[in-house]
C-alpha cells in the first residue's frame, strides 16, 4: 500500500544541515497497522508527513496505492491527499470557530458533495466515534479526548484507505488513549483501513502488528 | 464553500465587527468624496451656455438720481453711446448686479401647477445682452422693442426653469407665474442655462426680466464686450471715459474671466481639502486592512495547514482568505448602500439622485477593489505557507 525506498529528508537553514531521515524503506502492506517509536527528534513527523505527501524527501521514492507520487503537482497532491490519506495530529488541530459537525464535515468541501451527502456522512462519521450528541458544539466545549475523536471522524469522514496518526494519544491519559486505541483497532479491523500510528507507549505499540523504530533518522528494527 | 465562509465569519463576528466597521467607514468618505466629485463633473460637462472670454464688467456705484424719467434715461444713453463709440468695443448692455461668477443673487420662488421652484434666479436684461453674452436661444427668440407689453409681461427662461416647469413641453407662448397669480408672465424665449456659479456649481433655474423705463434708476453693471486684443491700455482708456462721465462714483473694470477662475477656485478649494482628507483616511485604512488580514494569516497558519493535508491546494486557501474579506466587504457596503441611500431618498442636500448613485456605484467599486488589492498578497503568502510546517508549529 505504501512503499518507500531509501528515504532521505535533509532540512536546511542558513547555518545548519540536519539529516532527519538516513535511507529509510518501508513497505506497508494493505490493511496493516503499523506503529513508528523512537526518541524525541529521531525523524518519526518527518517520516509521517513525506508518507502524507505533505512534504517531499530529499531523496528517494514514494508510492502510494503503486501510484508513483513524484512530480505531482499542487493540485495532483491535494486531491490525492483528499481522496486516499486520513490524518490525526497530537495537538488535534480543529478549527476552533467551526461546530463539530462542521470540523468533520471540511475534507468533503474540497470534493465533489451536496451538503446533505456532506451532513449524513460527517454524522455517520461522528456516530462511528461516540459523539452523534455533539455535533452542535464548539471544540472549546470538549475534552481532549473527545477533540482526538472529532478529529479521527474528520479523518475517517471521506473513507480514505490509510491514516496517518502523529502521536493521536499524546495529549491524552491513559483511559482516553486506550478509547482512542480502540477506535483506531475497530477501524482498522472491521474497515481494513491501513494505518501508521507515531507513538511513545509501548503498550500501544504492542497492540498493531508491526513495530518500526528509528534512531537518528535511520530504522533500527 | 460559500456557506462554510459564512459560518466561518458569523462564528468570528466579534473579530470581524471591528473589520467591517472600518471597512463602512471608509465607505461613507469614499462616499461622500464620490458624490462631490461626480456633482461637479456633472456641472461640469453642461455647457456654460454663454461666452466669458473678452467680455468685462463694469461695476459703478449708481449716483445720478433724478426724478425725471427722461432725463434718466437721456443720463444713460449717453454713456451708452459714449462707451460703444470706443473703438475696441463691440457691444454693451446694462444688466442686473447678479452677473455670472458674482456672489450677488436675487432669488424668489415661483409655484407653478402645483410645483414648487426654490432659488429662482431673477435677471434683469436688456436686448443687447444677447450679442454681448452670446447666450444660446433653445427656443423662441430674445427680447425685442415688441415686448413693451401692458398685460403678461413677456419673460424668457432659462432651461432648467423650463424643465422644471413645463418639462418636456414647449414653452414658448405659455404663460408662467405662481398658480393663485392673475396676471402672469408670457414665456417668449428658452436660452440655455448659464453657469453662473462656474464651472462646477449647479446655475439654474433663472427668469429674465426686459429693463424698462426707470431699470436704471437701480441697475449698477454693465457688460462690454470688447475686441480679443483688447489690453491695459483700452482698460485704462475706458476706465477713465467711465470716470469722466460719472464724476463722483467709485468705478471698476473686471475681467468674466477672471471672475470665473475665482469663482471655481472657491468651488474646488473645499473639494481638493476633502479628497486629501479621505486620501489619508483611504490610506490608513488600507494600511489597517492589510495588517489585520496579514495578522489573520499567521493567526490562521494551522488552520491553513490543516486545510492543505485534508486537500485543499494552495490556490484554494488564498481565494478562501480573499473571498472571506470580500464576503466583509459586501456586507459592510451592504449597510453603507443603505444608509447612503436615505441622502437621495431624503433629498438631504437637493442633489440630483443620479449624482448620488454614481457616488455610490464608485465607492462600492473602490471600496471592493481596496479590499481585493489588500487581501491578495497576504492571500498569496497563505498559499506558500508548507503544509507540513505549519502543522508543526502548534
Ligand atoms: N522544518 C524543519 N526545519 C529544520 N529542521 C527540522 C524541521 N522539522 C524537523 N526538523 C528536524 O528534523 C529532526 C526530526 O524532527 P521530527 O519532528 O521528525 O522528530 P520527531 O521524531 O517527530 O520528534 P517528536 O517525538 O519530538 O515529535 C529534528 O532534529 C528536527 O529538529
Ligand atoms: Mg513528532
Amino acid at each position: 500500500m505504501i512503499r518507500l525506498q531509501n528515504i532521505e529528508k535533509v532540512y536546511r537553514t542558513d547555518t545548519i544541515e540536519t539529516l532527519a531521515l538516513n535511507s529509510v524503506s518501508l513497505d506497508i502492506a494493505k490493511g496493516e497497522f503499523l506503529s513508528i517509536m523512537g526518541p524525541s527528534g529521531c525523524g518519526k513527523s518527518t517520516l509521517l508527513n513525506i508518507m502524507g505527501l505533505l512534504d517531499a524527501p530529499s531523496k528517494g521514492d514514494i508510492r502510494i496505492d503503486d501510484q508513483k507520487t513524484e512530480g505531482m503537482n499542487d493540485k495532483q497532491l491535494a486531491a490525492f491527499r483528499n481522496k486516499k490519506l486520513g490524518f490525526i495530529f497530537q495537538s488535534y488541530h480543529l478549527i476552533n470557530d467551526l461546530q463539530v459537525l462542521d470540523n468533520v464535515e471540511l475534507p468533503l468541501l474540497y470534493r465533489d458533495t451536496t451538503a446533505k451527502q456532506r451532513r449524513e456522512l460527517a454524522a455517520e462519521a461522528l456516530e462511528k466515534v461516540g459523539l452523534a450528541n455533539r455535533l452542535k458544539h464548539f471544540p472549546t466545549q470538549l475534552s481532549g479526548g473527545q477533540r482526538q475523536r472529532v478529529a479521527i471522524a474528520r479523518a475517517i469522514v471521506g473513507r480514505p484507505e490509510i491514516i496517518l496518526a502523529d502521536e493521536p494519544t499524546g495529549n491524552l491519559d491513559s483511559a482516553m488513549g486506550n478509547e482512542i486505541m480502540e477506535i483506531l483497532l475497530n477501524l482498522n479491523r472491521n474497515d481494513g483501513t491501513t494505518i501508521v500510528m507515531v507513538t511513545h507507549d509501548e503498550n500501544m505499540a504492542h497492540k498493531t502488528h508491526r513495530l518500526v523504530r528509528l534512531f537518528d533518522g535511520a530504522q533500527v528494527q | 464553500m460559500f456557506k462554510h465562509l459564512f459560518k466561518l465569519i458569523w462564528n468570528k463576528k466579534k473579530q470581524n465587527f471591528l473589520l467591517i466597521t472600518e471597512m463602512l467607514v471608509s465607505f461613507l468618505v469614499l462616499f461622500a468624496v464620490f458624490t462631490l466629485m461626480m456633482y461637479y463633473y456633472n456641472n461640469y460637462k453642461k455647457p456654460m451656455g454663454f461666452d466669458y472670454q473678452d467680455v468685462w464688467v463694469i461695476n459703478y456705484n449708481n449716483s445720478y438720481q433724478t426724478k425725471n424719467v427722461d432725463s434718466l434715461d437721456l443720463y444713460y444713453e449717453t454713456l451708452r453711446k459714449t462707451i460703444k463709440s470706443l473703438p475696441r468695443v463691440k457691444e454693451i448692455t446694462f444688466v442686473s448686479g447678479n452677473i455670472p461668477f458674482s456672489s450677488r443673487t436675487n432669488e424668489s420662488g415661483l409655484t407653478f401647477r402645483g410645483k414648487h421652484v426654490q432659488h429662482l434666479n431673477n435677471f434683469t436684461v436688456e436686448d443687447h445682452y444677447e450679442k454681448v453674452m452670446n447666450v444660446t436661444l433653445l427656443e423662441g427668440r430674445w427680447f425685442n422693442k415688441e415686448d413693451v407689453v401692458s398685460k403678461n409681461q413677456h419673460i424668457i427662461i432659462d432651461a432648467d426653469l423650463k424643465e422644471a416647469t413645463f418639462g418636456k413641453e414647449s414653452a414658448v407662448g405659455k404663460l408662467l407665474g405662481n398658480d393663485d397669480d392673475k396676471n402672469k408672465f408670457k414665456v417668449v424665449g428658452v436660452i440655455q442655462t448659464i453657469k453662473r456659479n462656474g464651472d462646477y456649481l449647479k446655475a439654474g433655474p433663472g427668469m429674465y426680466f426686459r429693463t424698462d423705463t426707470g431699470s436704471f434708476r437701480w441697475l449698477d453693471k454693465i457688460l462690454v464686450k470688447v475686441d480679443h486684443g483688447a489690453d491695459a491700455a483700452f482698460e485704462g482708456k475706458l476706465y477713465k471715459t467711465m470716470a469722466n462721465y460719472m464724476k463722483n462714483a467709485n468705478v471698476e473694470i473686471e475681467h468674466l474671466v477672471n471672475k470665473r477662475t475665482d469663482a471655481n477656485y472657491f468651488a474646488l478649494v473645499p473639494m481638493i481639502i476633502l479628497a486629501i482628507v479621505s486620501a489619508f483616511l483611504v490610506i490608513n485604512v488600507a494600511l489597517g486592512l492589510f495588517g489585520v488580514l496579514w495578522y489573520n494569516i499567521n493567526k490562521r497558519r494551522g488552520e491553513i495547514g490543516l486545510r492543505r493535508a485534508i486537500g485543499a491546494t494552495g490556490k484554494s486557501v488564498a481565494a478562501q482568505l480573499v473571498s472571506e474579506s470580500m464576503i466583509l466587504a459586501t456586507l459592510a457596503l451592504i449597510i453603507g448602500t443603505f444608509f447612503a441611500a436615505q441622502f437621495p431618498l431624503l433629498n438631504v442636500f437637493d442633489l440630483p439622485a443620479i449624482v448620488y448613485i454614481e457616488g455610490i456605484l464608485l465607492s462600492v467599486l473602490f471600496v471592493y477593489l481596496l479590499v481585493l488589492i489588500c487581501s491578495l498578497y497576504p492571500g498569496k503568502q497563505a498559499a506558500a505557507i508548507y503544509p507540513a510546517v505549519a502543522l508543526h508549529e502548534e
